[in-house]
């Protein structure tokens, strides 16, 4: 008999970026390498909202899905890991690394198992420095009462020095930092692009790189052992591949990044040695110890993974 | 069968079930949900040992549409806006905006016509909801008139026309509803409605004054008030300022910083209404009543978004709004006439059904329609078939068929303001109201071709916020 | 609506209170919104006049509230959904009238039954598909049984997805009440029976939604 067609529906949110260049890859590579018998089918927010991702693929409702960590802690306990502030990762490749390491820590699989899902690979996002309006703040003292909008571990370092972490959703950080709701606002340097806040800055900071938020893409457990092997090795096959697109991809972005901050008259602010270490023995250090004594508590590995971190960074360093 | 196939047999069965008087919140989650459904086992062949499957998947996405789509921020300006409606109602800021009307404008022909019509405009700065402010003004207005000589009709046409402004100028609870569904922004949104809304409010007031002037008998001037009385009047009318002030500047500033986010900026002015209403002796049971009044209906409004959003998730399974926005795109007519057509079957459908049920029920579809015929939601406008960009055709977009909507509330068969007006006046039937508003449906098609012919009205102010 | 001395008719004035309960905490989770912003945006303005210090000594207003997206995000199904049935017996959910209203008698308590019939189909599935999302967001094994928690100040989210089940069960029991109600006036061929909302022509309506409005006037 002749093999059925495969169509997965998959569920990213917002528009076509480079933060879902990756799947539109994979997509593309999947169908190219079975003669599109195995098709992807990618929608953009019509099949669940965003911070519904995973129950989405709990339940079935589609096969493969984008969200991030930080949306709902309770759910995805173990991968926030990876959103602790100034872990040291420097860049994608680390980021890479980093995450295909926790993703492959049993406890995350079991975690993410509970929600019939299964780590596929990460959305690597670079450090998520700050944009801000006015005189530049660049000492620690600057940031007490600061209003910043920052989401998990990264809105937890800007408390422990005295900000104040405001919520507003990422589709109103421009309305936001315009009102002065905020003075800051923390993204990857996409995100600040496509969200226009790079438009009202006044500075940016180069090299504060206080964490970043892990996004990773999963798939239904149920749905991936029911491919045939053919399939399943496409699927596998591809995500390095996938992966090199989309590193390449956001390369590409942040070799324009110095030229868009020259032509919007935005200061690249370089924040001293001194001051990045004095915010990391205030910040880092309690929310990883805080961090880790919590998942302790629940039963979860919390020393380990985050030991896993550290060993992955130093081996991706002295490896290349 | 295909997906698109079943989601126009859906699509039928959804309009079935309301033309049959199901409440059409329950006709759109059920022809969801049954949609879910199929399409689902459709994938499955048909299999029926994995029906129960299919069923059990569909509930599953069904069931978390009402908790997903209503925890929102932006969503929350709804029963702050339905609320600023009532608490404005008891701090009797209805009759205050009418004397102050009255004694401003009411010299020139037609004058407390005209003023019916600026104080109907002024009462919608507080008051997301026209029928309501029809009801009002019915009992404020009309009285008036008719002990000064004005024609019955007339004045009844008058005040049902006036009460379709409130929809358009901020708070507008409709407004903040499209906003939600095409996801645009909603400050952008409420702030585009100000000038059109002042605008049919204008071209109101100039032909009640034209008619004044040519049929002497029908509206003849009011003078007599001295300065001092036109000052006096004043005061009692300021909260509506202030509200009007709060909410423009938590949006946007004109002379620097804005003062928050549009949810925040409705929140306060409820807040200072609310004082307001305190201060003019509101009691508890007032309050219960506006409270309970209140929650009825924004639970009924939401339910229909949720219900509606239940349909939409399934048409996004089916992928069917995309499948119409590339057909709309493929025909060869001129976008322009493609988008008057879609305004006139609007028009259409208003005269039979709610203008919030309508937008919700045809938007999932009709807009990627015309985003698609405009060039695609990130079009710039120098490559656009409209003179626009994308983000700004759909604020553009929002204002004609919010425009659309508030037409059809005056017209036959179910012009609901119309009703509502021969409802509060025994005098009055609504074949009565009916014929003295047809002078404003004129005035309506004016409006409604000035805003498509020069879409710099709507968009000139949201294009200064950015 | 009318009321005798049948069962149905009991049964529907021990479950209007529950209703009306349902519909007021609605109402007053709306009103509460007008304050929680009030405090936020007083806070945020206040920390930025000499006044700060002052605040931030007595712990209020110190700066915006934090976590305010969050309170307002558990409060809105609260405010959007917990009436429903109040709604639903008030008959104010909104239908197009044209065709049931040229009805009478049996006939119109057919197409009744009918719809509220299919209305209760879906409301039933959305009991178990609600229960369901939030049965995934609890689990007791956790700390205070949260297994979904909200994006800013990590508050559970188990109580808000709650509400749903318990306004749609509400909801299913006045279905339940309704059909019985239509059924029985379609049997007996009563011309107006108890428990259910009359049709009123438009003009009734808006006679109606007048006259709440009539005690303030002037
Ligand atoms: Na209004
Ligand atoms: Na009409």
């Amino acid at each position: 008999a002749e093999a059925m067609a495969t169509e997965w529906n998959v569920s990213v949110w917002g528009k076509r970026r480079a933060f879902t260049e990756h799947v539109e890859k994979l997509a593309e590579l999947v169908s190219e390498k079975t003669n599109g018998e195995f098709t992807m089918n990618i929608s953009y927010g019509g099949l669940s909202k965003n911070r519904e991702n995973l129950d989405g693929i709990s339940i079935g409702a589609f096969e493969m899905a984008q969200f991030c960590a930080g949306y709902h802690r309770d759910k995805n306990r173990v991968i926030t890991v990876l959103e602790l502030p100034f872990l040291g990762v420097s860049n994608l490749e680390e980021e890479v690394a980093v995450s295909s390491a926790v993703y492959n820590h049993p406890a995350a699989a079991d975690e993410m198992a509970q929600w019939n899902a299964k780590l596929l690979m990460t959305s690597p996002m670079p450090q998520y420095n700050i944009v801000g309006t006015g005189e530049v703040r660049d000492e620690l003292a600057e940031f007490e009462g600061m209003r910043v909008r920052a989401t998990g571990g990264i809105g937890e370092a800007f408390k422990a020095v005295g900000a104040v972490p405001t919520s507003v959703t990422a589709t109103e950080a421009y309305q936001a930092m315009e009102s002065g709701v905020v003075d800051t606002v923390s993204f990857a340097q996409h995100a600040h692009l496509s969200f226009g806040t790079i438009n009202r800055a006044d500075w940016w900071t180069a090299n504060l790189n206080p964490g970043t938020v892990n996004c990773p893409v999963v798939v239904n457990i149920d749905a991936y052992e029911s491919l045939s092997d053919a399939e399943r090795e496409a699927l596998d096959s591809s995500v390095p591949e996938a992966l090199d697109h989309y590193l390449a991809n956001y390369g590409e972005l942040l070799k324009k990044w110095d030229a868009v901050l020259e032509e919007k008259g935005v200061e690249k602010v370089e924040i001293s040695d001194k001051v990045l270490a004095e915010f990391r023995s205030k910040a880092a250090d309690p929310i990883r110890e805080a961090w880790i004594k919590d998942m302790e508590a629940q039963g979860l590995p919390g020393q380990e993974l985050y030991d896993l971190v550290q060993k992955t960074l130093a081996d991706q360093r002295s490896g290349s | 069968m295909s997906d698109i196939e079943i989601g126009l047999w859906v699509t039928a069965g959804m309009m079935f079930l309301v033309v049959l008087g199901m409440r059409v919140a329950f006709a759109a989650g059920l022809a969801g949900f049954v949609g879910l459904v199929w399409l689902r086992w459709n994938g499955f062949d048909y299999d029926p040992a994995r029906f129960g499957k299919a069923v059990e998947i569909s509930v599953k996405i069904a069931g978390q549409v009402p908790h997903s789509k209503v925890s929102s921020q932006a969503l929350s300006l709804i029963p702050t806006f339905i609320l600023i409606g009532y608490l404005a109602y008891y701090a009797r800021l209805t009759t205050a905006l009418f004397e102050a009307a009255k004694r401003w404008i009411a010299w020139v022909p037609g004058g407390l016509a005209v003023s019916t019509v600026f104080a109907t405009a002024g009462f919608a700065a507080v008051s997301g909801a026209s029928v309501a402010t029809a009801a009002v003004f019915a009992r404020i207005g009309i009285p008036e008139m008719l002990a000064v000589g004005y024609n019955k009709r007339f004045a009844a046409g008058v005040v049902a026309a006036g009460g379709t402004l409130a929809s358009l100028i901020p708070p507008s609870a409709i407004l903040v509803i499209y906003a939600i569904i095409v996801e645009q922004d909603v400050g952008k949104l409420l702030l585009a409605g100000f000038i059109p809304g002042a605008f049919s409010a204008v071209v109101y007031a100039g032909l009640i004054v034209a008619i004044a002037m040519i049929f002497k008998s029908v509206g003849p001037p009011v003078t007599g008030f001295t300065w001092r009385e036109r000052l006096v009047s004043l005061p009692p009318a300021l909260p509506i300022l202030a509200v009007v002030v709060i909410i423009i500047f938590f949006v946007y500033n004109p002379f620097g910083e804005a003062w928050g986010t549009p949810t925040e900026g409705g929140a306060v002015g409820a807040f200072i209404v609310f004082i307001m209403a305190l201060l003019r002796g509101m009691r508890l049971r007032e309050l219960l009543d506006a409270l309970l009044e209140t929650a009825k209906l924004t639970i009924m409004i939401f339910t229909i978004i949720w219900g509606v959003l239940i349909y939409v998730r399934f048409l996004g399974f089916a992928d069917l709004p995309h499948a119409f926005a590339d057909w709309i795109s493929s025909l060869s007519a001129p976008p322009m006439l493609i988008l008057i057509c879609i305004l006139l079957a609007y028009a259409v459908l208003g005269m039979f059904m709610d203008a919030i049920g309508m937008l919700l029920l045809t938007l999932p579809v009709v807009y990627p329609a015309v985003m698609a015929l405009n060039g695609g939601e990130m079009v710039s406008a120098a490559d656009s078939a409209f003179g626009m960009s994308g983000p700004m055709c759909a604020i553009w977009f929002g204002i004609l068929v919010v425009k659309m909507a508030e037409f059809c509330l005056i017209t036959p068969p179910i012009g609901l303001n119309c009703f509502v007006v021969a409802g509060v006046r025994d005098d009055l039937s609504v074949q009565d109201v009916f014929r003295g508003v047809i002078p404003f449906f004129i005035a309506d098609a004016v409006t409604i071709a000035l805003l498509v012919a020069f879409p710099a009205i709507v968009l000139w102010l949201p294009s200064l916020a950015g | 609506m009318l009321s005798d001395s049948s069962i149905i008719s009991k049964l529907d004035r021990t479950l209007l209170p529950i209703e009306r309960a349902t519909a007021i905490l609605s109402g007053l989770a709306a009103f509460s919104l007008m304050f929680l912003a009030a405090y936020s945006v007083a806070g945020r303005q206040l920390d930025r006049t000499f006044l700060a210090p002052f605040f931030d000594k007595i712990g209020l207003m110190d700066g915006p509230l934090p976590g305010y997206v969050d309170y307002i995000e558990a409060l809105m199904p609260l405010i959007a959904i917990l009436g429903v049935s109040y709604v639903q017996r008030e008959g104010a959910h909104i239908r197009m009238d044209i065709l049931v209203g040229r009805l009478q008698g049996r006939a119109l308590w057919l197409f009744e039954f009918i719809t509220v019939f299919c209305m209760l189909v879906l409301v039933v599935a959305l009991v178990w598909g609600s229960w369901a999302h939030f049965d995934r967001s609890f689990d007791c094994a956790r700390p205070l049984c949260s297994r979904d928690s909200s994006i800013d100040i990590g508050l559970p989210i188990w109580p808000s997805k709650l509400v749903v089940p318990v306004a749609l069960s509400v909801l299913t029991a006045r279905l339940l009440l309704q059909m019985a109600a239509y059924a029985r006036a379609f049997v007996l061929g009563i011309k107006s029976p108890p428990a259910v909302p009359l049709i009123q022509s438009v003009a009734e309506q808006a006679a109606a939604e007048a006259e709440q409005l009539k005690e303030v006037g002037k």
